[in-house]
């Protein structure tokens, strides 16, 4: 992407806001007095910009889970600010959150722990159409398969358990699941660790239609700089519970200047050619 | 990371003394749910005093504010708790005595009829558990598998009145009570033949009540112990089976053994109670069972608190077994 | 291993046969018992089993089976002998006294009986002359809905405890796990009779009958309740538990559509467990008094009559009723054993 188009879009209203925030876990070894805190987040300022693909990566224990689920509003930060469609929702309760909560859909890393094992496919996609009514009841199978379709799985496997899935299938499912609901945000939490390559350029390539078939905001969540590199609008990098380098993707990846992200450059993948084969041969 | 052999023990001692602390407070919550339950009995001791036309219902009123029976819960648990203190655990009304005296004589005879009956069972069922293991899956393995299982489906009540029958038809032994009348008359080794002959029908119903679960979990332990890598290192160099058996598999697989040993006395006591007032072993089962027809409230919870008292300090023995046992458990809640 | 699947099958289904027939028997007592429970014949007391004939006095073979009149010994008490005369045939779907079946539908039906006046006594008689095999089915009855309804009580309430404390975590959690700490410390027999003997002695058998159930029912709950608990802790932080509260689904979406399916083995097997468990204990208190007394039947104090020395000794027909119940534990111990075998591997 163009520098000028980033750029543009830098200029809209941020999709989400973040300032400030911080956060620790309390840990306690067992039976002991004495407890430590790892501090997860530690004055963070991060935005989201919409119609984009943000990229947040780091190595494991930098804090970008943490982030991550309190963005989804999984988990209340200690102290600061969070703002979403001009509303500071870091301190609102469950009820308030609760019309919000189909805006802002995550899919996690392990695809296999993250699927019910005892329901089907289409039970798994038609699970959150039901809980917010999105559908009457007649139609809830058909949307179920449209959109299986839409990210690449076959309809008629609408009734075989997650477990009969691939991991790569599996996480199309997740994905299917998470947009079942039109969020504006979907945040990928490590969602392409554990893949092989070529799997990880299709879900990529799945994303970026996805991207351009609606209008979808995406956080990718990756410790792998190059992999998500590639498809990135901005990316943002944290070490330790801080973000140490922040920018469009062509400035960060051309001209790193934190020592972290230059460590994350350093170990790259070669992922451009099973990319491009990806995308030029076609989905499972 | 080494710790001194002072540091264990420091880390040991505390470990038991949460185990004692938690054991006190496990006592006084099941006292005070014995109280509570008995807030539920409608009639007292002295109801059937009511039923009689000679006594006037002054007298019986008079005799219940003297006992106390008539002030609210809270005022009789704390009267019972100083009672306890003074030594006397309340106090019997159809015996007219305080209970203690009563608890004593009887629990120390469920006492020695539980300890026999524990140790015989754990006795025979360690070896055969072991062998069996060993034998897994062949026709040793398949017959005791079967003969537990069905030994496991007969209640203890059905294994009391057989063996009773048994032995009356076959007139082996004397029957009924702890010793014969006469008894004050024998010399010391015929009292203790006596003493045993009687033994043999409760002790038996136990052990053989307790035997199918204690077998299996010996089994199921030991085969997994025995599939464990150091065991296979172990075969390799050599060692005998039966040393291989008692000397390196039995130790590891002491651990689950131990807490099943707190556990089971919980049921070797309700059996206990049954094989008692079956075989008129005159041990807390049939003073309880008395009581509960005569409405002796203080009784009835004496003993309940007893059999408490015994299972508490049954699994406080276990704790102190596992901690002499296993480092792990010190080391872990250091 | 593929042959211990079949064969725990097999067991599985053989003993679930089993049961059901006990139970269909038994629920059907007045259709299968040939005569009423509290019909009395004073002049037959303690007769032994009735013996079935297939060849007679003269060594013919009948093809039907019959039996022979058993008359008292006309020098001593309680001693009978066969009356050979007359042979008596047993017949089927005879019609005799009435009864009612499930409390509404009036029957005359028996499915098998004897022409007057000798009487078919398969399990003997007691000291008023009553079938045993009759009161055997009809006692029965109260002692397996006891088994069955506590065990339905302590599985409700284990359920309950265990999803609520293991749901909501924290202090709740807490509290109601030291709870279930005290009532599983407590000895159960010494509990349960304490508990009986707390509450009203002299009442209606109807009321007894309930009040053994909700006794024995309630004080069971603590195990219950732990197995749940930890199910339902493991189940909770799985992630597609999380998922579902990103979709907004609420408390109870999560705990019937995740968590509660997670459950149906463990409370399975516990049934399995529980139910001889506390037919056992029905019959004890009732064997002590305590429970279900005279004239209804009950194993417990038909075994009762044992008490009596010479009972014990003499009239060995009377064990009968334990026989019974060595065959109800049998059933669902296999039942419950192959459940946990299922289980384990992953089945249910």
């Amino acid at each position: 992407m163009g520098t000028e188009a980033a750029a543009r879009l830098a200029l809209q209203p941020a999709l989400m806001r973040a300032r400030g925030l911080s956060k620790r876990y309390l840990q306690r070894t067992s039976f002991s007095r004495r407890s430590f805190a790892i501090e997860a987040l530690m004055d963070v300022n991060f935005e989201i910009a919409p119609g984009c693909l943000t990229a947040l990566v780091g190595q494991s224990g930098s804090g970008k889970s943490t982030l991550a689920s309190c963005l989804a509003m999984m988990e209340k930060p200690d102290c600061g600010e969070i703002w979403f469609e001009g509303n500071e929702i870091s301190h609102w309760n469950r009820r308030k959150l609760a019309p919000l909560r189909p805006k802002i859909q995550m899919v996690f890393q392990n695809s296999a722990g993250a699927l019910n094992p005892r329901f089907s496919a289409a039970q798994i996609i038609e699970e959150p159409l039901q809980i917010q009514h999105r559908e009457i009841r007649q139609n809830l199978r058909a949307r179920a398969c449209q959109l299986m379709e839409e990210v690449g799985l076959s309809a008629d496997w609408a009734n075989r358990s997650p477990l009969e899935l691939s991991g790569g299938q599996r996480q199309r499912l997740a994905i299917a699941r998470a947009i079942a609901l039109k969020p504006s945000l979907l945040i990928l939490d490590e969602s392409l660790s554990g893949l092989d390559l070529s799997t990880q350029a299709q879900i990529l390539n799945l994303l970026l239609d996805l991207k351009a078939a609606h209008p979808l905001t995406c956080l990718l969540i990756s410790h792998d700089l190059s992999l998500v590199g590639q498809i990135a609008d901005f990316i943002a990098v944290m070490h330790r519970g801080r973000i140490v380098e922040c920018g469009s993707a062509p400035q960060v990846l051309g001209s790193p200047q934190h020592p972290q992200t230059c460590k994350l450059l350093a170990s790259v993948q070669v992922l451009e050619t099973a990319f491009r084969t990806a995308r030029a041969g076609g989905r499972s | 990371m080494k710790t001194s052999a002072g540091a264990k023990m420091r880390s040991s001692m505390k470990y038991l003394e949460r185990r004692v602390m938690h054991a006190v407070l496990l006592l006084v919550g099941a006292s005070v749910l014995s109280f509570l339950f008995s807030s539920l009995a409608p009639g007292s001791f002295f109801d059937e005093m009511k039923m009689n036309p000679q006594i006037s219902p002054e007298t019986v009123t008079a005799l219940r504010s003297q006992y106390g029976l008539d002030q609210p819960l809270p005022v009789k648990y704390v009267r019972w708790v100083k009672s306890v203190l003074r030594g006397e655990w309340g106090y019997s009304f159809a015996y007219n005595q305080p209970v203690r005296s009563l608890l004593v004589v009887r629990a120390r005879n469920t006492l020695f009829l539980t300890a026999l009956a524990m140790a015989l069972a754990w006795l025979i069922a360690v070896p055969v558990g072991v062998w069996v293991a060993s034998r897994r899956g062949r026709w040793e393995d398949q017959l005791t598998s079967a003969s537990t299982s069905l030994l496991l489906s007969v209640p203890e009540l059905v294994l009391a009145l057989v063996l009773l029958y048994l032995v009356i038809r076959t007139h082996a032994l004397p029957v009924g009570g702890m010793v014969s009348s006469g008894f004050d008359h024998l010399d010391s080794w015929a009292q203790m033949k006596d003493l045993a002959a009687h033994l043999i029908v409760p002790v038996t119903t136990l052990v053989l009540a307790s035997l199918p679960i204690l077998i299996r979990h010996v089994r199921a332990s030991m085969i997994e112990v025995l599939q464990a890598p150091f065991i296979q290192a172990a075969r390799g160099h050599g060692i005998s089976r039966s040393r291989l058996l008692f000397h390196y598999a039995l130790p590891a697989a002491a651990n689950p053994l131990i807490s099943l040993f707190g556990l089971s006395i919980a049921g070797l006591l309700s059996g206990s109670l049954l094989v008692e007032v079956i075989t008129g072993w005159p041990g807390l089962g049939p003073l309880l069972l008395e009581a509960c027809f005569s409405r002796d409230i203080y009784v009835v919870i004496g003993v309940v608190m007893a059999s408490t008292l015994f299972m508490i300090f049954g699994s406080l023995t276990a704790d102190v077994m596992l901690v002499a046992a296993d480092p792990r458990v010190r080391t872990d809640h250091a | 291993m593929i042959t211990g699947k079949k064969t725990s099958k097999r067991k599985l289904i053989a003993a679930a046969i089993f049961l059901l027939a006990l139970h269909l028997a038994i629920l059907l007592a007045g259709f299968v018992a040939p005569y009423r429970p509290a019909e009395q014949n004073r002049d037959s007391p303690y007769v032994p089993p009735t013996r079935i004939h297939f060849v007679d006095a003269r060594g013919h073979l009948h093809l039907r089976p019959f039996i022979y009149q058993s008359v008292a010994r006309p020098d001593s008490l309680y001693e009978y002998e066969e009356a050979r005369d007359q042979e008596y045939p047993i017949r089927f779907f005879v019609a005799a006294s009435e009864y009612k079946i499930a409390g509404c539908f009036l029957s005359h039906t028996h499915l098998f009986g004897v022409d007057a006046p000798a009487q078919i006594f398969l399990a003997g008689t007691d000291n008023y002359g009553r079938d045993q095999f009759t009161r055997i089915l009809y006692g029965g009855q109260i002692s397996l809905a006891a088994g069955l309804l506590a065990t339905a009580i302590s599985l409700l309430l284990g359920l309950c405890v265990g999803c609520i404390s293991g749901f909501y975590a924290g202090w709740i959690d807490e509290s109601a796990m030291r709870v279930a700490e005290l009532f599983l410390v407590l000895p159960w027999l010494y509990v349960l009779l304490a508990v009986r003997a707390f509450l009203p002695l002299h009442i209606s058998p109807a009321q007894t009958f309930l009040l053994l159930v909700a006794v024995i029912g309630t004080i069971g709950w603590a195990r219950p309740a732990r197995l749940v608990r930890g199910i339902v802790l493991s189940a909770r932080s799985r992630k597609y538990v999380t998922a579902s509260r990103g979709f907004g689904a609420s408390d109870a979406h999560i705990l019937r559509r995740h968590i509660l399916p997670h459950t149906y083995g463990t409370l399975l097997t516990q049934a399995a467990l529980l139910v001889p468990q506390y037919v056992i204990a029905e019959v004890t208190l009732s064997f002590f008094g305590l429970g279900l007394s005279e004239p209804m039947p009950s194993w417990g104090n038909l075994l009762a009559n044992l008490q009596q020395y010479n009972v014990l000794v003499s009239y060995w027909w009377m064990f009968a009723p334990a026989l019974a119940l060595v065959l109800v534990s049998l059933g669902y111990l296999t039942v419950a054993n192959a459940f946990h075998q299922r289980l384990q591997s992953g089945s249910i």
